[in-house]
């Protein structure tokens, strides 16, 4: 059932296929992460209509399926007259929408375990809102969510494998479109799923290993 | 851009059909998910080692890869194991195991999260390892488990969109198609937008209200 | 008083290997449970060290002791909830856990076990009451699964259960609705509702605010006085002095004394007992001096 030369051949056109998929879905945990952190503050804000804004966006981003979206990017976009973004571009805005409302929710979760008496004592420091959301409330809140974020770069890297809706030959494209040339199906997945392996593993077993450091230091 | 019913009217009943399809797809591979889940919890938690360890492989594995590769490998990859399947069963089996392997993380939770001594108190009385179970870890455990239980059904709802890419006529298949004869894209996606975000919030909608009704032992009155 | 309380004779149903067991239950009827050299490690830490002792039917026997001397865990092997693993517990004369084989020694079928064990009730110090079900309903969920006794039998005898700790009247309300106390007395009835031999209480009081302590206790002495046999671990030395036939004093998983409570609480002669009695008179001394 295995073809080793086969395999030797195509395993580094996956290598470099992988090095795609790698770009786009860090690439959207940074731009995810900012929405994130806007969507969050908006969620907890003290003015009802920011609040409904930031639940509308969590709603609305978290509620449809990821290749639902990446279709309305990819036919949305040159309607509105954008109509020469790359498919890089496209996919990167495309997750980064959702991987946003994702990362507001754990964001959301990151600021509320802060201790409100925190923000008070900034507060009569003198500190403005933005400084406080920068330079107390995120980084704590990074660090009470890390394993979190882990996770979400882990569930960011299985989104990405629908990509190729907007034209980008990611990981999975990449191995679709070797199996449909040389139809070694069973071989071509499975490398494929070694590839996802190789990366996420790693990723989920750091992610175990951040919430057990968590735990132990806030027992 | 000018919005044009008739897109709709047209084509109501292949519409009606995507949408039984996607409803049929995603109620089967939820059953099919929650079975092989609670089956895989209880192996992990009653079993020795000899079934653990090859399980906590296959959850790593699945775990760690997309759903649509999975789909291939059960898809493309069954028949050289002897397993032709049509897109629609093929696509039951990959949600079923894709979501038998968190529903099973969730009832694994679930069954710790039931205090030993309930367990020794019931030990205590002659009662069984399985009415153990049966009458005292899954109704206690169903009331912490069911928001989590939810969340997954409606990420099943939204993986089932995925169904289309091995040719299931589903309805973001159905409507995609519609949207491509028409050239009405726009208009197709959004209405495809609005029917899994109706889904997916009658689905928790649902949840939140079961969840009311089976926790109310766990609230307090007053005394 | 309700007579359910008091059960006597053999439990029929045993299996065919156990008749000549039963032969000697009836030989020495009076003794309900039986101790040989029982030892249990946790890994390199022997936490009991042969441990011998014989509980006589309708006999109170207390168990104190330091925390960490071993006493919990004693009374969770005459349950078999501790796997004891040197020496032989008894009941009624039937060795309770293991099975001897060729092969040595081997842990007996869960039925087995549940045979032996069928005598026993157990009250844990956190109740393990099963907070989805009412009061009636733990009270009467061994009775329908076990002992598959119908609907209105089994509710017939929780409700006379639930009255013989006075709390009839709670009989519907989930244990989140009631005290700790209360909540101890359903499961005190949960455990007579079996009709056990013996009793086995690990430390019933010490998860109790101190107000609630006395309806446990007052209960355990109604049941001590019409003749049950109880084995109670605890903290609560003016019980064990009250109630109690003999106190046995633990330490480090050995027996350092044992005695009626006369012996042990007023002539105590080793030196670790002396300690340990003038340590819980210390507190109380402190707690008496702190009254205006």
């Amino acid at each position: 059932m295995f073809d080793w030369p086969l395999l030797q051949q195509n395993a580094p056109l996956l290598l470099g296929a992988l090095w795609v998929t790698l770009q786009v879905s860090m690439a959207a945990l940074v731009f995810g992460f900012i929405i994130g952190i806007v969507v969050g503050s908006l969620r907890l804000s003290p003015i009802p209509l920011l609040r409904r804004l930031g639940g509308a966006y969590i709603f609305v981003f978290r509620g449809i399926p990821l290749l639902v979206q990446l279709l309305f990017i990819y036919y949305f976009l040159p309607r509105v007259g954008l109509p020469n973004v790359s498919p890089t571009v496209a996919a990167i805005i495309g997750l980064s929408l959702a991987a946003g409302a994702y990362i507001a929710e754990i964001m959301r979760g990151g600021f509320l375990a802060i201790p409100g008496g925190q923000l008070e004592a900034a507060g009569l420091l003198g500190m403005s809102d933005a400084q406080m959301l920068m330079r107390i409330r995120v980084p704590q809140a990074v660090r009470l969510t890390l394993p979190a974020l882990v996770n979400e770069m882990i569930l960011l890297i299985k989104a990405s494998s629908l990509v190729s809706v907007v034209g980008l030959a990611d990981l999975t494209r990449t191995a679709q479109n070797l199996a449909a040339s040389d139809y070694m199906f069973v071989q071509d997945y499975l490398m494929l799923a070694g590839f996802y392996c190789l990366i996420n593993v790693p990723l989920a077993y750091a992610a175990s290993l951040l919430e057990r450091r968590l735990k132990e230091r806030t027992a | 851009m000018t919005f044009d019913p008739s897109i709709f009217t047209d084509h109501l009943g292949d519409i009606g059909a995507g949408f039984l399809v996607t409803l049929g797809t995603w109620s089967s591979g939820v059953v099919l998910g929650l079975a092989l889940g609670m089956l895989i919890a209880v192996a992990q938690v009653f079993g020795n080692n000899f079934v653990r360890a090859p399980l906590r492989v296959l959850i790593e594995l699945i775990r760690s890869t997309p759903f649509l590769v999975q789909l291939f490998l059960v898809y493309y990859g069954g028949p050289s194991f002897g397993i032709s399947l049509d897109p629609i069963p093929a696509g039951i089996l990959g949600l079923g195991v894709y979501g038998g392997v968190y529903f099973a993380q969730i009832f694994r939770t679930g069954f710790q999260s039931v205090a030993q001594g309930q367990l020794e108190a019931a030990d205590c009385l002659g009662i069984t390892r399985l009415q153990s179970i049966w009458r005292i870890q899954l109704p206690q455990m169903l009331v912490m488990i069911l928001p989590a239980l939810v969340n997954m059904v409606t990420v099943l709802c939204k993986e089932t969109a995925v169904l289309s890419i091995i040719t299931i006529p589903e309805l973001t298949m159905v409507l995609t198609g519609i949207g491509s004869e028409t050239f009405a894209f726009v208009e197709t996606l959004l209405m495809l937008c609005i029917g899994y975000l109706i889904l997916v919030e009658l689905c928790s909608r649902l949840g939140m209200l079961l969840e009311t009704r089976i926790g109310r032992f766990m609230s307090r009155q007053p005394r | 008083m309700n007579s359910l309380l008091i059960p006597g004779g053999n439990v029929p149903g045993q299996s065919p290997e156990s008749i000549g067991e039963r032969m000697k239950t009836n030989d020495e009827q009076s003794t309900v449970l039986t101790l040989n050299k029982v030892g249990k490690s946790f890994g390199h830490l022997r936490v009991l060290k042969g441990i011998d002792l014989q509980v006589q039917r309708s006999e109170v026997v207390c168990l104190i002791g330091p925390s960490g001397s071993g006493k919990s865990t004693l009374l969770r092997s005459m349950a078999f909830l501790e796997e004891y693993d040197e020496g032989e517990i008894r009941i009624e004369g039937q060795l309770l856990g293991w099975q001897d084989t060729d092969k040595g020694r081997r842990r007996a079928p869960q039925a087995q076990i549940n045979q032996v064990r069928r005598n026993v009730g157990m009250v844990f110090q956190q109740f393990n009451l099963w907070p989805h079900m009412t009061a009636l309903g733990n009270v009467c969920e061994a009775l329908r699964r076990v002992r598959k006794l119908s609907a209105d039998d089994a509710k017939k005898r929780g409700m006379a259960m639930l009255d013989k700790v006075g709390l009839a009247h709670k009989a519907d309300a989930y244990p989140a609705q009631l005290s700790g106390g209360q909540q101890q007395r359903v499961a005190i009835a949960r455990a007579l509702a079996m009709e056990p031999h013996i009793m086995l209480f690990d430390e019933p009081t010490s998860a109790l605010d101190p107000e609630l302590v006395g309806e446990v206790l007052q209960v355990m002495k109604t049941l001590a006085k019409e003749g049950m046999t109880m084995v109670v671990v605890t903290h609560e030395m003016g019980f064990a002095a009250q109630v109690a036939d003999s106190v046995i004093f633990l330490d480090q998983g050995e027996i350092v004394a044992r005695g009626t409570p006369q012996q042990i609480f007023h002539n105590a002669e080793q030196p670790r007992l002396q300690q340990f009695l003038q340590n819980y008179l210390d507190r109380n001394a402190f707690w008496q001096d702190a009254r205006p």
